[in-house]
């Protein structure tokens, strides 16, 4: 027996999902996939596994000490995929290298990083999500965020803020500072830390002219004005990076509004990447309830690159786990259809019984037989109908 | 409008953050009573809860939300390694994360040699002696008075907290060499940050005015 016992434990980081949570999950990402659908993206489906190299250093996802890895019969290296992006940028060059306009995919599936310092933190998690691949243009931004907006008010969001920047501010000040490695490492890490004091200090104590250093206090900034960017551009004006990256948030915004989504989206001027792909527009998405962002993304210009077709390309990717547990510590419900009914028949009755169950699938109703055995009273298949949210239940004997 | 809620590391840093808080014009009453048995103490007019944790929790309560905001030694805040926004050096509880031992182990750490070193703060010591050092050495986790270790030969060095290093120099020990100053930070949620930013950045613009 306690081995048994013992068969039934997950490893740490996986689990199961079933019953109510389960159907929930299904409900949330159909929903989700229906507005994908909307937009016009196409379903595609990539390996659970690729080669090493399609997630390696060059390419610039996860750090390679967290991706899961084995090989293979000849010796190669695989990877469970740790993001789905770089698997859908090798398939984009694969299938529409040809391609000369957009080309837009919708992907779900689950993703692996085996990173042990993320205590009670999942191993494997669903994501699901979008990419525009081969439009530089800040429509296609724009319908991106207008997606991840519309996905999480699909979600039943009510309360959500999504973060928008742009990796070339930061990049745009540390080429115009004539930064040190050293220096600008520090300031990586004091603004992913939001100690804008400490950001200030720093910059306070190196040499660059006052305009960059006013540009670095604006950093701080989770939802700058259209002042502070008016500001920020007239300060950037000699240095072509920042001020086109700051037009294009600008532009990005203008487009925004045309879809209605505006106050949802703020604009982060010291956000960073979180993966070394991005070349340019990065968001993520934030709602009470999950301590990490529910939806992350951007724009990557140059991955498409790697694998032999030279498409700009944006995308996002919800993490459909984070959502879910969002939602629930919200109380927000996802509407689950009990639409069951059990039909308990003797075995004298079994053929009229099989036929009345296809009668009732065939109006939609989800039927489940069980037979009706001598020694047990009704009470207990009406408890068992109701253990298994079955609302109406039927007996033929 | 929503509670924030602070997690504050018990002991004297809490007593420190309380006092810093009150000159911000932000109190709470009900902490002060000594004999309650309070889990959690609330200022209603202003929408504040408060709870006290022990130090190394602190970062995972404000990681998983649990706590907007948190109050707790950088030492923690190193250790535990947690994804949360350190927003603010609150410049109190100053000490030093130092390698100590007796003065022959300063020859031990100019080799690439394998050393034993007995911390509190394995991941500390490791990024110290692996990243920065490049000193391949053996870790062994104590949970106090890690003094004792190269004293009675478990360890050639160790890795502590030195606040004013007397208790080393009693029992013929000193710093060898200093890791990194350490002082109380003051940590936020990254949801939190985003989604009441106005009311945080608020109480640390504040907070840093009057430090």
């Amino acid at each position: 027996m306690l081995m048994k016992r013992k068969l039934l434990h997950t490893p740490e980081g996986v689990r199961d999902i079933y019953n109510r949570e389960c159907a929930r999950k299904l409900i949330l990402q159909e929903s989700l996939h229906e507005l994908l659908r909307q937009y016009g993206y196409h379903a595609i489906e990539t390996p659970t596994f690729e080669f090493f190299d399609i997630f390696s250093k060059e390419i610039g996802t996860t750090p390679s000490k967290d991706l899961y890895k084995f090989f293979d019969r000849e010796g190669n290296t695989l990877v469970l995929r740790p993001d789905m992006t770089p698997s859908i940028a090798r398939c984009a060059a694969k299938y529409y290298g040809d391609e000369p306009f957009p080309v837009r995919l919708c992907y779900m599936g689950n993703t692996f990083i085996n990173n042990s310092s993320y205590q009670g933190r999942l191993k494997e998690s669903t994501q699901l999500g979008a990419e525009l691949i081969g439009d530089n243009s800040v429509d296609a931004d724009a319908e991106i965020l207008a997606l991840v907006v519309n996905a999480l008010k699909t979600a039943g969001l009510q309360e959500f803020q999504v973060g928008v920047g742009h990796v070339g501010i930061f990049q745009g000040l540390v080429q115009a500072a004539g930064l040190e490695e050293e220096a600008e490492q520090e300031l990586v890490s004091l603004i992913s830390n939001k100690n804008f004091f400490g950001v200030e200090e720093l910059v306070g104590s190196l040499h660059m002219p006052g305009e960059l250093k006013e540009l670095f206090s604006m950093l701080g900034s989770l939802c700058a004005s259209v002042d502070m960017v008016t500001r920020a551009k007239k300060l950037a004006s000699s240095f072509p990076t920042i001020l086109n990256a700051l037009e294009r948030l600008e532009q990005l915004m203008e487009t925004l509004a045309h879809y209605g989504v505006g106050k949802y989206v703020s604009i982060e001027l010291g956000m960073l990447g979180s993966y070394q792909y991005y070349t340019g527009v990065i968001f993520a998405g934030y709602t009470f309830g999950s301590g990490e962002p529910v939806v992350k993304g951007g724009r990557y210009d140059r991955l498409l690159a790697h694998f032999g077709k030279d498409a700009p390309s944006i995308g996002f990717a919800v993490v459909t786990d984070q959502l879910l547990a969002a939602l629930s510590r919200q109380k927000i419900k996802i509407p689950v259809r009990d639409n069951g009914t059990l039909v308990v028949y003797t075995e004298a009755k079994r053929a009229e019984a099989i036929q009345e169950a296809s009668a009732l699938r065939a109006q939609g109703k989800w039927v489940s037989l069980a037979r009706w055995e001598k020694d047990k009273p009704q009470a207990d298949y009406l408890a068992y109908a109701k253990r298994m949210r079955m609302p109406d239940v039927l007996f033929i004997g | 409008m929503r509670y924030l809620t602070f997690a504050l590391g018990k002991g004297r840093l809490a007593k420190q953050t309380l006092e810093a808080f009150e000159k911000i014009g932000i109190t709470c009453q009900e902490m002060k009573d000594k004999d309650t048995r309070k889990l959690i103490f609330v200022n209603e007019a202003l929408k504040l809860k408060f709870f006290l944790a022990k130090g190394p929790d602190v970062p995972t309560y404000v990681e998983y939300g649990a706590a907007d905001i948190g109050v707790v030694g950088k030492d923690t805040i190193l250790e535990e390694g947690r994804n949360i926004y350190e927003v603010l050096d609150l410049g109190f509880g100053k000490c030093r994360m130092c390698v100590c031992g007796p003065k022959e182990a300063v020859e031990l750490l100019q080799h690439q040699e394998l050393i034993r070193v007995a911390t509190k703060y394995p991941r500390i010591a490791k990024d110290y002696f692996y990243n920065k050092k490049r000193q391949t050495v053996e870790i062994i986790k104590l949970n106090g008075s890690i003094e004792l270790a190269p004293i009675v030969g478990l360890s050639e060095v160790i890795v502590d907290i030195v606040e004013t290093g007397s208790t080393l120099r009693e029992n013929g020990l000193g710093v060898l060499e200093e890791i990194c100053p350490l002082s109380a930070r003051m940590v936020v949620n990254q949801v939190s940050m985003k989604m009441e930013n106005e009311r945080i950045t608020k109480l640390i613009y504040n907070l840093k005015e009057i430090l």
